[in-house]
């Protein structure tokens, strides 16, 4: 056993120089061949290890990207996988590399962001201290299945580390129904009604039947999606009451939400550096995880003001006159939210919206008719423009046109450097909507222009 | 002119973008100036078929598919049958689809009674039919080749007195053995197609909605659009399914 670990580790070194040397990112591939030589070799790097883990659909890079930095202020020694690699691969590549090559980690603190359908195999082996599960939204069914098998994954997973205190969303009922038969102990988060403006329930609802008794839901409050104070009419199960909550959100703006968070009675003014309900829940389910693994409420919130994500979410490039924003889109809800955010621009801006259907990012598009780009319709008189890209560009042009926005402004370019290049010409404001792989492109175009990390960098 | 067009259990029937040949459907008629209103009818309301002029049905998951039954069988099931007899147009799509028939089978055997409009039934498999996929439509469904994103673990067999939709030309349709693809029986046009079925083929959208004009007006002209996008977005499709690169 010892031999074999030795030798995976060595070759995960060697791989992850090589693929630096020929400038590629390296982030998984070296982990996924010294999991063929050495199939328990995370068990074997992690046993040292204090992790905390976060999976969910949506929000997991974001909500890491928050814990480190609450980590980085407390002084902890930790590593983190970054830019996706939240496979089985990826994660045993960052502990490698973190790692002498008898498998003693130099590092005393992980925040692992995990993949939900890998979790199953991940957190038995890591054993987490801490596991924040964000949410539950349907996404990439050709790759995932149905939402609620996901929410089976997840459960299996986390029978492997029973241990693990449980940060879960009270306000959305399948992640809140891992509580239901797990033994873990829990930490709830989630807004508190009146927080944010409720809305209705959107047309495509994730979860309108109660998972217990399949009796409909009744909601004091929707925050979005289906998140929100649900509860089922017949059996009794409903929104626990968060032990981290957000009560009040005195200012939503273009950069980011002011955020009023109670926890264990204590109520502080928080900054949220990035704007839109989505990263507030991210932002109590980071505070949530942070102060589960026992540091200060107070780190905790600095963290939320100071963090920065890039790599896509919400990320402002220098480019053309006015800047451009690029918001990476996965799934029907993180979609809405972004078009929501939209809602808020009050200048004239432009579009850009990039449609992949790789692997990565789900070979069935059909996701973006149940995304509510009708919600475009009331912003045609300041959207100028809307280009559409990627390689399913002309179903994008399809689904806009639909949604009631004028075909003749709605333009094809395929080429991401002449986008880029286009882009950078431009007076007003660009909002760049891709999905995964698109993203890893389009991104790597603009910093080509404007200069910025490579993505194994950030 | 004004089509009633009834949205079938939008609450748990809505999975792949289904929803997406509603919108094709109220679009199409709007930019023809013919008026059109959707009902959405989930579980638990009821409202007679026959005051609606074109019936909409899409694919599910598991999950709901018992509370689904329970509300078929409080007498929608028997009403369903009725307006098929009537030659009431439905569109319905996997779930939806396979819903009509006489029964699903699961692959170790338990049998789920489905409600029994349409001559076929469903028998679950282990091999996942999924990608995309295209299919040329009969004659009598307007011959069109039809581009779109199949994924269902159930294998459908079609009985004699129902026809197929289409021909499969690349991919699996009802069962990945007899080339057959969805069903035509009076006005039931039933498929495998998700992607949506209807936006990127136009042909088929005018043709269903033809069928339901002619039903409730005699006669139906439908004045043409401008397609390029529509029709760019299938052909794009088709050619990379024909060229055998990635599915």
């Amino acid at each position: 056993m010892k031999i074999r670990a030795f030798l995976a580790i060595l070759l995960c070194r060697l791989l992850r120089g090589l693929s630096r040397l020929l400038h590629r990112g390296g982030t998984a591939m070296p982990g996924s061949w010294a999991l063929r030589l050495c199939p328990n070799l995370l068990e074997w790097l992690a046993k040292d290890l204090k992790i905390l883990a976060i999976t969910g659909t949506n929000g997991k890079t974001t909500s890491a990207r928050m814990i480190e930095e609450a980590f980085a202020k407390q002084g902890l020694r930790y590593l983190a996988n970054r830019s996706g690699a939240n496979l089985a691969s990826g994660i045993v590549t960052e502990l490698v590399m973190n790692a002498d090559l008898r498998g003693r980690s130099r590092k005393e603190y992980a925040v692992i962001e995990c993949d939900e359908a890998a979790a199953r195999t991940v957190f038995g082996q890591i054993k987490p201290r801490v596991i924040v599960v964000t949410n539950l939204f349907r996404d990439q069914l050709d790759r995932y299945g149905e939402v609620t098998h996901t929410l089976e994954n997840i459960r299996a997973a986390i029978q492997g580390a029973p241990e693990a205190v449980l940060c879960l969303n009270a306000d959305c009922s399948l992640t809140a129904s891992l509580a239901l038969d797990l033994p873990n102990p829990v930490r709830w988060f989630g807004l508190e009604k009146g927080a944010v403006p409720s809305r209705p329930l959107p047309e495509i609802s994730d979860a309108t039947h109660c998972i217990r008794c399949k009796t409909a839901y009744e909601y004091d409050y929707v925050s979005y999606g289906h998140l929100g104070g649900f509860r089922c009419p017949a059996c009794g199960y409903r929104r626990h009451k968060a032990d981290v909550a957000v009560t009040a959100v005195p200012e939503q703006g273009m950069d980011g939400s002011s955020v009023v968070l109670e926890l264990d009675g204590e109520k502080v003014l928080a900054r949220v550096n990035l704007p839109a309900v989505y990263n507030i829940y991210n932002a109590v389910g980071a505070v949530a995880g942070v102060t589960a693994m026992g540091l200060p409420l107070q780190t905790a919130v600095e963290a939320l003001a100071s963090f920065s994500c890039g790599f896509g979410r919400m990320e402002q490039f220098p480019l053309g006159k006015a800047g451009a924003k690029m918001m990476l889109v996965k799934n029907p809800a993180g979609c809405n939210q972004v078009i929501d955010f939209l809602q808020q621009v009050q200048e004239d801006f432009l579009l850009v919206v990039c449609l992949n259907d790789r692997a990565a990012d789900g070979t069935d598009i059909s996701w973006i008719w149940d995304a509510d780009f009708e919600g475009l319709k009331s912003l045609e008189r300041r959207m100028k423009q809307v280009i559409v890209s990627g390689d399913r560009a002309l179903d994008m042009r399809v689904r806009i046109k639909y949604a009631g926005i004028s075909d003749e402004k709605i333009r094809v370019e395929r080429d991401y450097h002449r986008l880029v290049d286009w882009a950078a010409q431009q007076e007003l404001p660009v909002f760049l909507m891709p999905t995964y792989t698109a993203m890893l492109e389009l991104r790597q175009a603009v910093v080509h222009k404007v200069g910025g990390a490579e993505f194994w960098e950030k | 002119m004004e089509l009633k067009i009834c949205h079938m259990y939008p609450d748990v029937l809505n999975l792949y973008g289904d929803r997406g040949n509603v919108i094709c459907l109220q679009q199409r008629l709007r930019w023809r100036g013919i008026e059109s209103r959707v009902t959405r009818l989930p579980i638990g309301e009821k409202a007679p078929l026959a005051d609606f002029d074109l019936v909409f049905i899409g694919g599910g998951q598991d999950f709901e598919q018992q509370v689904l039954l329970e509300d078929l069988h409080t007498g929608k099931d028997r009403d369903i049958r009725a307006a098929v007899e009537d030659g009431m147009p439905f569109l319905t799509i996997c779930g939806g689809y396979q819903m009509l028939g006489h029964y699903y089978e699961t692959y170790d055997g338990k049998r789920c009674d489905f409600i029994g409009a349409l001559d076929l039934y469903t028998v679950g498999s282990k091999k996942r039919m999924i990608g995309n996929y295209k299919f040329q439509c009969a004659p009598e469904s307007g011959g069109s080749l039809v581009v779109g994103f199949e994924n269902h673990s159930g294998q459908t067999r079609l009985g004699s007195a129902v026809k197929p939709l289409g021909t499969v030309l690349a991919g699996f349709g009802n069962n990945g053995e007899d080339k057959t693809e969805g069903v035509r029986y009076r006005n039931v046009f039933g498929t495998y197609s998700h992607g949506p079925l209807l936006p990127k083929n136009p042909a088929l959208c005018d043709f269903i909605l033809r069928t339901a004009l002619e039903r409730k007006y005699g006669r139906a002209e439908l004045s043409p659009l401008d397609d390029a996008a529509e029709l760019a977005a299938h052909d794009e499709m088709a050619a990379r399914i024909g060229a055998g690169v990635k599915k």
